[in-house]
């Protein structure tokens, strides 16, 4: 069923996507692989990064799909297969996850039986924090958001053809299952594969932290890619300034989320000083992290919040693209931030490695999209609120 | 009911003409208070008056009439506190959030949520410096250059309320003026009495309905707007400070923040939910707060409450988590502990019974919301008791543990807040648009012509 208002016609993207992909990831397996016999340890964190990087911009992207179904929105209906090609990374985690399982040891100090046997609070931690139990919870969790994956854009994709609203309703009521699992599973991610690297530490809000940074960086990934299609004439023309407005906003107030949230855990540990969680901003503020932690402030929210503050300048593409590589870019020094110190406790260390996997994982989530791209529709065609979406007006 | 996903719902049912919708909301204000309302008025200004009293014996004799004592020095008043200011967060959650999300739905029920924030955040105001028990110096709260040499400790969180609560305040009697003064001039060009004519003249600045004067309305409510959405998130997270900056177990955790931002808006809705299932009916006004706004609202709760249910297990795992065993015990404590049943009467009011809500005929029956969202205040009011007391009532040391009991005059006061809440309430209902006319006119079908140009094909 293919709507004629929309004036979307099905085109191919251009062929030298693919080879850019392609080069991109290979250059990143080679070194990488390469980085890896070289320096052991530190590609390993390094990795570490980039994998974190993959899995928050594909979770961000499938729980802004969830929420379009269960807030009922209308105005990103046009483009919600963007956020949903993003999201097809999701099945391949547990793949990408599996050099960093093979390396625990090196990764988590938790992992060594020998410094947990001399230590009394990681003995308190090692019903949770040990390898087998790790391990299962990567499995189950990577399994669940596949499933939902799985289930949520089959039957986007299904209605393509037939139109059928029950599946919208199938939709809602799957994203109603998925968001409260997403809290949880989310949160045990960011507890396992950030906050455990350094196995001391502890702070309520993390798992918040990371949904913010992982939010803001989906809807970057989605702005950027809907500018850049729409632009290209790939999507419905009717994606107007009201569109993108509501896109620059939604990045906008996740900027001040995350602010506010990164505010409260810095500053509530920073008052009460306890030794057991200051620690932790204290790595962060010597051997030349202290530059990263300002770099941090001020590229993660002073920089975006004044540049998508005024109404124009959520409504101008070129300051969208702008602002939405610059928010991809800084979610990934955040997750650095977060991962690194940990590594190099006394003072930052340079090593190419740290752009070998960025450049991979980059390659990586342009070629699954392409691949999406090719075999799906752009916009979701039979979808009965696509309509809605796009005579959508702000006044 | 199958729902139809290509069609939104019309916000305001019924196809209610501009003159009925006029009339419908200006009937409340026009007609005579009937016996039903005086009877409701006379009961909740009893509550105020023994409240009244219960503060009088307190100034009169000292706090020592409370049920405080060593190791709990902060129990009712500051409970009482937190509670009311969290009723305070739906109103301009609902008036500025949802206005800036474009939900044009908030219309019908804006106007009475932001009178209840007002209302609730003037009963929390009163609950610090009750607590002072010398309300005659409640003036050096405000930092003055005085002749004492005097100057409040900026380090302190106790401070920043003082500032956030005000700044709020005042923030929110703006934007809820603000919305009123088209409503005064509607009134004003309707009422034939001198009197009210000359009141809602004055209060109408001058109001001509005009393109010009619609523009500049239109900006300045999305710039209060804009003011207030900080300051909602603000408000509670510097209540949560007073807490989280202190070093004690149970209190500090860094999750507090969102967490009582969370708790409030769970419980302000539920508070505006419990109100306005009597005014949609008591008002004849189902078909501009119709049922599906109900629903809404529920939805938010239900979003809200699971916010509050995932902060309660977090807090939980982290403790565990730490290794610290203050930490453990605190937590150990308030479940097992004396004070379990507050503990799980919170748990469940707030995280179990709203899970009802994720059926669609509990979000639509009233009966059925009604209960719940009454569960949801008795259990919001007892997460700040299970937060302050449990935490305080076990000290570091075993010799210092103790336990708390309300005095009568705890209750009274407790009692004297509902009291004057609801009068407040009352005497607003009776006397101002409780739904904003203007508004509501705005989203009614057929007021919009709409830009696609293929209106009502």
């Amino acid at each position: 069923m293919l709507n004629k208002e929309s004036g979307y016609v099905k085109k191919e993207l251009p062929g030298n996507i693919a080879k850019i992909g392609t080069v991109f990831f290979a250059v990143g397996l080679i070194l990488g692989t390469a980085g890896y016999f070289i320096e052991p340890v530190r590609a390993s964190f390094s990795y570490l990064v980039a994998f974190m990087f993959l899995v928050s911009v594909g979770i961000g992207s499938l729980f802004l799909v969830a929420l379009e179904y269960l807030a009922g929105a209308d105005w990103s209906t046009p483009f919600r297969r963007v956020s949903e090609f993003l999201s097809s990374s999701i099945p391949l985690l547990i793949i990408f996850a599996l050099p960093l399982i093979f390396n625990m040891n090196s990764l988590f100090h938790w992992t060594h039986t020998e410094a947990v046997a001399e230590d009394a609070v990681l003995q308190g931690k090692a019903p949770y924090l040990n390898s087998s139990f790790f391990i299962i919870r990567v499995v189950v969790i990577f399994g669940l958001w596949s499933l939902f994956y799985y289930l949520l854009s089959k039957n986007s994709r299904g209605q393509d053809s037939t139109g059928d609203q029950r599946l919208t309703k199938r939709n809602i009521v799957l994203s109603g299952i998925f968001i409260p699992l997403f809290a949880i599973t989310a949160t045990v991610t960011s507890v396992d594969w950030l906050m455990s690297l350094e196995p001391h530490w502890f702070s309520t809000i993390f798992g918040v932290y990371f949904f913010s940074g992982s939010v803001w960086a989906s809807l970057a990934a989605l702005t950027l890619i809907v500018v850049l299609l729409k632009e290209k004439g790939y999507l419905s023309q009717r994606i107007n300034n009201d569109h993108y407005y509501s896109l620059g906003t939604l990045m906008f107030a996740f900027t001040c989320f995350w602010g506010y949230i990164a505010f409260s855990q810095y500053m509530l540990i920073w008052y009460a000083d306890l030794p057991e969680e200051s620690f932790w901003f204290l790595q962060r503020w010597t051997g030349g992290w202290e530059y990263f932690s300002i770099v941090l402030i001020l590229a993660h929210f002073i920089i975006p919040f004044g540049a998508l503050l005024s109404y124009p300048a959520k409504t101008n593409p070129r300051r969208l693209k702008f602002i939405s590589v610059w928010i991809l870019c800084t979610h990934y020094l955040d997750l650095y931030w977060l991962t690194m110190p940990n590594l190099n406790v006394s003072g930052f260390v340079f090593s190419w490695l740290d752009f070998v996997f960025p450049i991979g994982i980059l390659g990586l989530i342009i070629l699954i999209f392409n691949i999406n791209a090719k075999k799906y529709n752009l916009i979701p065609v039979g979808d009965p609120k696509l309509q809605r979406g796009l005579d959508f007006t702000l006044h | 009911m199958e729902v139809d996903y290509s069609t939104e719902a019309a916000v305001v049912e019924g196809n209610l003409r501009l003159a009925e919708i006029d009339r419908i909301i200006s009937r409340p204000i026009e007609e005579r208070p009937g016996k039903k309302y005086l009877l409701a008025l006379s009961i909740s200004s009893s509550f105020l008056l023994i409240g009244a009293i219960c503060v009088g014996l307190t100034f009169f004799y000292g706090v020592g009439m409370w049920g405080n004592n060593q190791p709990v020095g902060w129990a009712f008043g500051i409970v009482n506190f937190v509670f009311w200011i969290g009723i305070g967060h739906a109103g301009t959650l609902i008036s500025a959030i949802l206005f800036l999300l474009r939900q044009k739905w908030r219309t019908g029920v804006a106007r009475f949520a932001e009178a209840m924030t007002i209302f609730a955040v003037m009963t929390a105001g009163l609950f610090p410096i009750i607590h002072t028990g010398r309300p005659w110096l409640a003036g050096y709260l405000t930092p003055y250059p005085n002749q004492h040499g005097l100057w409040v400790n900026l380090n302190s969180p106790l401070v920043w309320d003082v500032f956030a609560v005000s700044t709020y305040f005042t923030i929110s009697l703006l934007f809820w003026y603000i919305g009123l003064v088209p409503d005064f001039a509607s009134l004003r060009d309707k009422t034939i009495s001198k009197v009210k004519k000359t009141i809602y003249s004055v209060f109408s600045l001058g109001w001509r309905h005009s393109n010009r004067h619609w523009q500049h309305y239109e900006k300045a409510y999305m710039i209060l707007a804009g003011l207030s959405t900080p300051l909602v998130l603000s408000v509670h997270s510097i209540v949560s400070f007073d807490f989280a900056t202190s070093i004690l177990p149970g209190w500090h955790t860094t999750i507090f923040p969102p967490y009582f931002v969370a708790g409030a808006i769970f419980s302000g809705f539920a508070m505006v939910v419990t109100v306005l299932v009597f005014v949609r009916k008591v008002f004849d006004m189902e078909n501009i707060i119709t049922l599906n706004h109900l629903e809404r609202m529920n939805k938010i709760i239900l979003a809200t409450g699971m916010m509050v249910g995932y902060a309660y297990g977090m807090e939980f795992f982290i403790a565990w988590y730490s290794g610290v065993q203050y930490e453990q015990f605190v937590f150990i404590n308030r479940a097992f502990g004396p004070y379990a049943w507050a503990y799980w009467t919170m748990v469940s009011c707030n995280v179990i019974f709203p899970q009802l809500f994720w059926f669609r005929k509990i979000r639509r029956s009233v009966p059925a919301m009604f209960i719940i969202v009454i569960l949801v205040n008795v259990g919001m009011w007892f997460e700040r008791f299970v937060i302050i007391v449990s935490s305080l009532h076990r000290d570091f040391l075993p010799s210092s543990w103790g336990m708390f009991v309300p005095t009568l005059v705890d209750l009274g006061i407790l009692l004297g807040s509902f009291g004057l809440f609801f009068t407040l309430v009352l005497l607003f209902a009776k006397t101002l648009p409780v739904v904003s006319i203007s508004e509501i006119k705005a989203v009614a079908p057929g007021s919009q012509p709409s830009h696609a140009g293929n209106h009502n094909e």
